[in-house]
């Protein structure tokens, strides 16, 4: 497609790198139909070339960001579908990292927008401040009712509210800590502990690590590495995300060798995979390269080592496929490949490319659309008569619970399977 | 390419026209700003860019009526728009027109297996027809390589093919009925759930029409009974020549496969680069060949074929196994467009039609062209029915390849008339061809033409500047 | 009658005209819808031949006065037919001029498509004398607006057609018909449904209420036909045992279904289109009036005769009415012709649209007037 930048504006690198992307795109339109926002809304505002469209537009204007282009942009989640989809190999993620960037540095969102942006950026990151507010909302989730009207901000504050868990699970803090393999030693590796699953989600890393250990490798959690970043990112607060990938960089690259840093949360496996093009202007930027290099979903992982040891239940697991695993990384059949291999019937959903509406903190700042997009996969995935979903990520189990079928994340399966217990979520099944 | 001249007086009421257009749609259905506006100055062929003056996006057909009716009252010129994959640049806007956008009316209404056939809205995407019917093992036929993206309600007005419509026949095949609003927002029905209407084929007259004569609600098609299988096989020869007097031989021995596509040696590797279907990249020309029926059908069918072919002795020749390695060689295929796009930044997609024993004649004098403008062209052929898309290479960051490559397309397209071929065999005139219409038609034919449309749109409000060339709009003001 | 030779002397005598012309071919459809009023008859009897065949292509183009008998020969010799297989209800004399615009098909319409779907191109003179041509020999044309559609059916109310270009297929190898018996229209219909619900191509789905029996064609291959009617009686067991006719019987048959042999010599002769599913019940409420007939297009397509008089004529119209579908009055006394809506009549938006259109073809109205509706 056509672009208009001057050779001055050409010359900035992040500039060059949207031109080389938008220049890929031929606008032929494939993209549309597989982008959830454009399949619920219905505009070329809410599509990807619609979105590529605005970019170009902006950028090539040297335009401040505007209260349209940030609505849409806002309204993408960054699940990448239209990646998978587009023919041409247009590059949307990194366009659209960009545009973050610049709204963020551009445009001056509304107080209250600001100030819940600020104060998720403070809080999900860091698990103990995570566990903290979580206690909080669920103290206030009976009372969410009483939030008066449907402004966006009251929406929001339910939308938080209800993500709340009605039980809080025990405290679970990994930093620092190494888990030695059992019987046998066949590798080891880094464990992305992940920043909000600590606190809503211990039971995930703990079957990761059994069951690594199982398999005779050894977990590492480096006391230094922290929060991927993929929030900020995604929030287009630049100089956070960088920050928070340089740390976690250094801190899997302080001389322990790893076979690979594993990702259980595959939201932030996409963001990791993505450092070395994040920091490639950096310093760090080889080091960096060889951290993405060895990042690898733990369904990646398992694939050639998984050995299930226990009969298997007559269960149905719907698989939901996370955008993060089937678009961001391209990983598709490995999950259910696996679930096969323990033994259990896997089913998939109609549409399985549609997002679910979780997308990072996006059930919060878009309550109506994520809350469309849920139940829309909620329907498709009960029509499967499972008797429980799994996925590989843990803002997708948390959007998809509370609606009578229990979520798991998979490798709580294969861990019960390969001699783990079985998971607290399938007490009733 | 020219624009048609905005009417006197719109540009300046256009804040009462958003503001009127605002006051009888929901919310969010009517976008006046100049921003939001932007990504729908242009479609699938984004060479030709202009800025509507609003977008409206109706969700029922009550809303297409008030809009019609509006319009109408004020002399607002409409671009009816679907997912805006045309090639042909047919959902163009104009800078005093409302395109009305029909995505949001996506929804199935009613499917019957017993009298086979789905009542849909012109928003549903095409693959969305046969995802809804495939559980019964049924299909909608017509199968454009942009079928994820592109709405019945497009396809309707473009007349769309695909690989299969050998076997199955164009859209125009495949239809039932419709229900169009008139530029006066009148309802008409026009055929049913029957197959035969009486009186004149409305039905055949509004299907490639282009949005000429009014702003399609609802359609009627048919649904097929999915065959019990198919398989693919690919042929490579050293020629096309050599290519071409195969698929004469294929056809002549009374075997009509179910599509029978050829790929000309430049594109055969920019879609092995996509696909990875195992194309021969050492032929000069590609054939696809599918049949369909039982496993042993479809061999018994191939053998035949294979027969066929080793007569011209291909280069290779090789007969898919699986299921998967059927949809690669399919992926190739209808990524063909895509593919391109990334060996080159833009490419111009021909459409022609041409007699099928003139392809190597035609093939030789494209290449011909090629050396003359110097762009690089890729051939792809819907061999079983002649329509030819040559997809010219050009880079549209320079205002002098993209005239070539206008200028070559048009050259291309004249040769097909020439041969006794037409300008368009799927993609529709759009703005692309209008001005080449002339080349096709006598003045008196096409005057025939602009008086049916006349006798919908009185006052040519409804997508003009399309399809006939710009006099025809002058005059009928 | 003026009986040009050519194109050009035919465009002469309309462009010349003085009065409103009844435009045949040979006039073997006169006694079909409303009978025309006009001064003098213009016939394209003499501007015949075939001016184009290619078999490897698929097109053969023919002179509108073409007889179809002698079409239908030249593509046999190539191996190849008519693809909708067009109806010789009147006889042999019929041209292809006169096939194209009553866009009269057979039983193949079923899945191969009507006359309609198979016009490429057609060369014709509109009521101006303008000669026009649309559309082509090439078998996809999506060019400027589908003229050639439009005359097709039109019955030479807006212009006369003077050669016409057309898509035809090879003959089939074999062909094999199964046979089920014993079932009552609504059976019979829902054995037809299932029949081209099955992924085994039925190229023909007729029901005969008199010998209460089911037909399925299938053409193909030899090894095929074999396969697919065996595989096909086995799944409509739940109907019934089956019979299977072999090549030569059932080409006897589907000609006869093609040619309405299975209607009674009544005065009054209607053809009827629905939904498959609602020919049962038009089946039923037309007996007791003496209106009699069998169903083609897997029970879409309802041949009937009976009696020539007003009140059956709108007992016909209601019931086709009352499910959506469309008639045609086939045969009727001229007086009967005259008096009743012969095809539906249309709703006031798109009767004026017509209107217009007509016009624009023919603004003088010179050309069959009366001969779809009053005028
Ligand atoms: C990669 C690619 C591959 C393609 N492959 C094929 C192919 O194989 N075969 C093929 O035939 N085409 C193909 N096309 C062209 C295009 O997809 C078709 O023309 C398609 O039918 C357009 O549908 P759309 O919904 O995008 O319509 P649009 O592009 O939005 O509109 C097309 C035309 O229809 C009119 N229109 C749309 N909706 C309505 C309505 N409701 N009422 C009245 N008028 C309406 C518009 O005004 C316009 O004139 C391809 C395009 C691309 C980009
Ligand atoms: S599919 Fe790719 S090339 Fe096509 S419009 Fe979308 S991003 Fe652009
Ligand atoms: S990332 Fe997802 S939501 Fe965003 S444009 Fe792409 S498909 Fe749409």
């Amino acid at each position: 497609m056509q672009t208009n930048f001057t050779a001055a504006q050409l010359e900035k690198p992040e500039i060059a790198v949207a031109n080389n992307i938008l220049r890929t795109c031929v606008h032929c339109g494939m993209c549309t139909a597989t982008c959830p926002t454009f399949v619920t809304i219905g505009d070329e505002l809410d599509s990807p070339r619609g979105r590529i469209y605005l970019i170009k537009d902006m950028l090539e204007n040297d335009r401040a960001a505007s209260q349209e282009e940030v609505l849409h942009l806002d309204r993408c989640l960054s699940c990448l579908s239209c990646m998978t989809t587009c023919p041409s190999g247009v590059d949307y993620m990194h366009l659209v990292d960009h545009a973050r960037v610049h709204v963020n540095e551009t445009y001056q969102r509304p107080l209250t927008d600001r100030l819940l942006r600020g104060v998720l950026a403070q809080i999900l990151p860091y698990p103990k401040r995570m566990r903290a507010a979580l206690n909080l909302a669920r103290l206030a989730k009976p009372f969410a009712f009483l939030l008066p009207g449907e402004s966006m901000l009251i929406k929001r504050m339910r939308a938080m509210l209800n993500l709340a868990p009605a039980k809080m699970p025990a405290p679970q803090s990994l930093g620092g800590t190494v888990h030695k393999a059992i019987g046998r030693h066949n590798g080891r590796v880094a464990l992305l502990a992940g920043c909000a699953q600590q606190a809503i989600g211990p039971s995930i890393n703990t079957a990761t690590i059994e069951l690594l250990n199982r398999l005779g490798i050894e977990v590492v959690i480096p006391e230094a590495a922290g929060c991927c970043g993929a929030l900020v990112h995604h929030m287009g607060r630049h100089d956070e995300a960088l920050e928070a990938a340089k740390r976690n960089v250094n801190a899997w690259s302080d001389g322990a060798e790893y076979d690979a840093i594993i990702v259980n949360t595959s939201g932030c496996g996409t963001v990791l995979k993505d450092y070395g093009f994040m920091l490639r202007d950096d310093a760090m930027a080889a080091k960096a390269a060889a951290v993405s290099a060895k990042t690898m979903d733990i369904s990646e992982y398992l694939l050639k080592i998984y050995e299930p040891t226990s009969v298997p239940p007559d269960i149905t697991v719907a698989y939901h496929a996370a955008c993060s695993l089937q678009h961001g990384q391209k990983i598709t059949a490995a999950p259910k490949t696996l679930l096969r291999k323990a033994g259990f019937k896997v089913v998939e959903p109609k549409d399985p490319h549609l997002c679910c509406g979780s997308a990072g903190t996006y059930n919060i700042m878009q309550p109506d659309i994520a809350a469309s997009l849920r139940r829309r996969k909620l329907d498709t995935l009960k029509a499967k008569s499972p008797d429980v979903i799994a996925a590989g990520n843990i803002g997708c189990l948390t959007q998809l619970a509370g609606d009578g079928i229990p979520t798991v994340h998979m490798v709580e399966l294969l861990n019960w399977m390969a001699g783990g217990p079985k998971p607290a979520a399938l007490n009733g099944v | 390419m020219q624009q048609a001249k905005p009417k006197p007086g719109i540009l300046d009421k256009r804040a009462e026209i958003i503001a009127g257009l605002q006051a009888i749609l929901p919310e969010r259905a009517v976008i006046g700003d100049n921003i939001s506006l932007k990504p729908y100055e242009t479609d699938g062929l984004s060479a030709y860019k202009q800025m509507p003056l609003a977008v409206v996006l109706p969700e029922t057909e009550a809303h297409v009526v008030a809009i019609m009716k509006f319009c109408n009252l004020h002399g607002v010129r409409v671009i009816p728009r679907g997912a805006g994959t045309s090639l042909s640049g047919g959902a163009l806007p104009m800078a005093d027109a409302v395109v009305i956008g029909m995505m949001r009316m996506n929804k199935i209404l009613d499917i019957n297996y017993a009298d086979r056939y789905a009542v849909v809205q012109p928003g549903v995407t095409n693959i969305a027809i046969t995802q809804a019917v495939q559980d019964e093992q049924f299909f909608y036929a017509p199968d454009p390589s942009s079928q994820l993206a592109c709405m019945i309600g497009g396809n309707v007005s473009m007349n769309s093919g695909g690989a299969h419509c050998l076997k199955y026949g164009v859209t125009a095949n495949n239809l039932l009925g419709l229900r169009i609003v008139t530029i006066e927002g009148e309802i008409l029905e026009i055929g049913g759930k029957q197959m035969d209407a009486a009186g004149y084929d409305w039905l055949g007259l509004i299907t490639g029409s282009e949005g000429q004569l009014g702003i399609l609600t609802e359609v009627t098609v048919r649904i097929l009974r999915s065959p019990e299988g198919a398989r693919a096989m690919l042929a490579g020869f050293a020629s096309n020549e050599v290519a071409g007097q195969c698929v004469d031989a294929i056809i002549s021995s009374g075997i009509i496969p179910v599509a029978l596509e050829f790929m000309d040696k430049p594109a055969i590797h920019a879609c092995e680069d996509f696909a990875h279907a195992g194309y021969p990249l050492d032929a000069e020309a590609l054939l696809i060949i599918e049949v369909e029926g039982s496993e042993t059908e479809q061999s018994e069918m191939l053998a035949r074929i294979r027969d066929i072919c080793a007569a011209y002795h291909p280069v290779s020749m090789r007969v898919s196994q699986t299921a998967e390695e059927s949809a690669a060689i399919w992926k190739g295929r209808k990524g063909a467009f895509g593919a391109v796009g990334r060996i080159s930044p833009d490419y111009l997609c021909m459409d022609g039609t041409i007699p099928t024993s003139e392809l190597p004649n035609v093939l030789k004098r494209i290449q011909a062209m090629s050396d003359e403008y110097g762009l690089k062209v890729a051939n792809i052929f819907h061999a079983g029915d002649g329509n030819l898309h040559p997809l010219i290479m050009f880079d549209a960051n320079d205002a002098e390849s993209f005239h070539k490559a206008e200028a070559f397309g048009a050259d291309i397209l004249k040769l097909c008339v020439e041969v006794g071929g037409c300008l368009t065999g799927e993609h529709g005139v759009g703005i692309e061809k209008r001005d080449l219409m002339s080349v096709q038609f006598t003045p008196s034919e096409l005057d025939q033409q602009r008086r049916i449309k006349s006798a919908f749109d009185p006052a040519w409000l409804l997508n003009p500047s399309k399809v006939f060339p710009l006099s025809g709009l002058a005059a009928a003001e | 009658m003026m009986s040009p030779d050519t194109e050009d002397a035919l465009a002469e005598i309309i462009r010349t005209a003085s009065g409103p012309l009844l435009v045949q071919g040979n006039g073997t459809k006169a006694g079909m819808l409303r009978p025309v009023q006009a001064s003098a008859t213009i016939s394209t009897a003499n501007v015949a031949g075939i001016t184009l065949y290619a078999p490897n292509e698929l097109v053969m183009s023919a002179k509108s006065g073409t007889r179809l008998v002698e079409i239908e020969a030249a593509l046999a010799k190539a191996g190849q037919q008519m693809i909708c297989e067009p109806p010789h209800i009147h006889g042999e004399n019929q041209t292809i001029g006169g096939i194209v615009g009553s866009n009269l098909s057979g039983p193949r319409r079923v899945t191969g498509g009507a006359m309609r779907d198979h016009v490429l191109g057609v060369r014709a003179v509109n009521g101006n004398g303008e000669i026009l041509k649309f559309g082509g020999r090439v078998l996809k044309n999506v060019t400027g607006l589908d003229v050639g559609k439009l005359l097709t059916g039109s019955f030479g109310t807006l212009a006369v057609m003077t050669e016409i270009t057309f898509k035809v297929l090879p003959v089939s190898e074999a062909t094999g018909t199964v046979v089920l018996s014993g079932l009552d229209a609504v059976r019979g219909v829902a054995a037809l449904s299932a029949g081209l619900g099955s992924p085994f191509s039925v190229s023909g789905a007729a029901y005969l209420p008199h010998e209460k029996k089911v037909f399925l064609r299938i053409e193909d291959f030899a090894s095929s036909v074999k396969y697919r009617t065996e595989k096909l009686a086995s799944q409509l067991a739940e109907f019934g045992a089956a019979a299977i006719l072999d090549t030569d019987a059932s080409k006897i048959f589907w000609r006869d279904v093609r040619d309405c042999k299975f209607l009674d010599d009544a005065p009054a002769m209607w053809r009827l289109s629905v939904v498959p599913s609602a020919g049962p019940a038009i089946l039923a409420a037309l007996a007791p009036l003496g209106v009699t007939g069998f169903l083609d297009w897997g029970g879409g397509l309802v041949n009937l005769s009976g009696p020539a008089n007003e009140a059956t004529h709108q007992a016909v119209c209601d019931a086709a009415r009352a499910v959506g579908g469309m008639w045609w009055l086939m045969r009727a006394p001229d007086p009967l012709r005259t008096a009743v809506d012969v095809v539906p009549p249309e709703p006031p938006a798109l009767a004026a649209i017509r209107a217009r259109v007509q016009a624009s073809f023919d603004p003088r109205g010179i050309l069959n007037p009366g001969r779809l509706r009053a005028a």
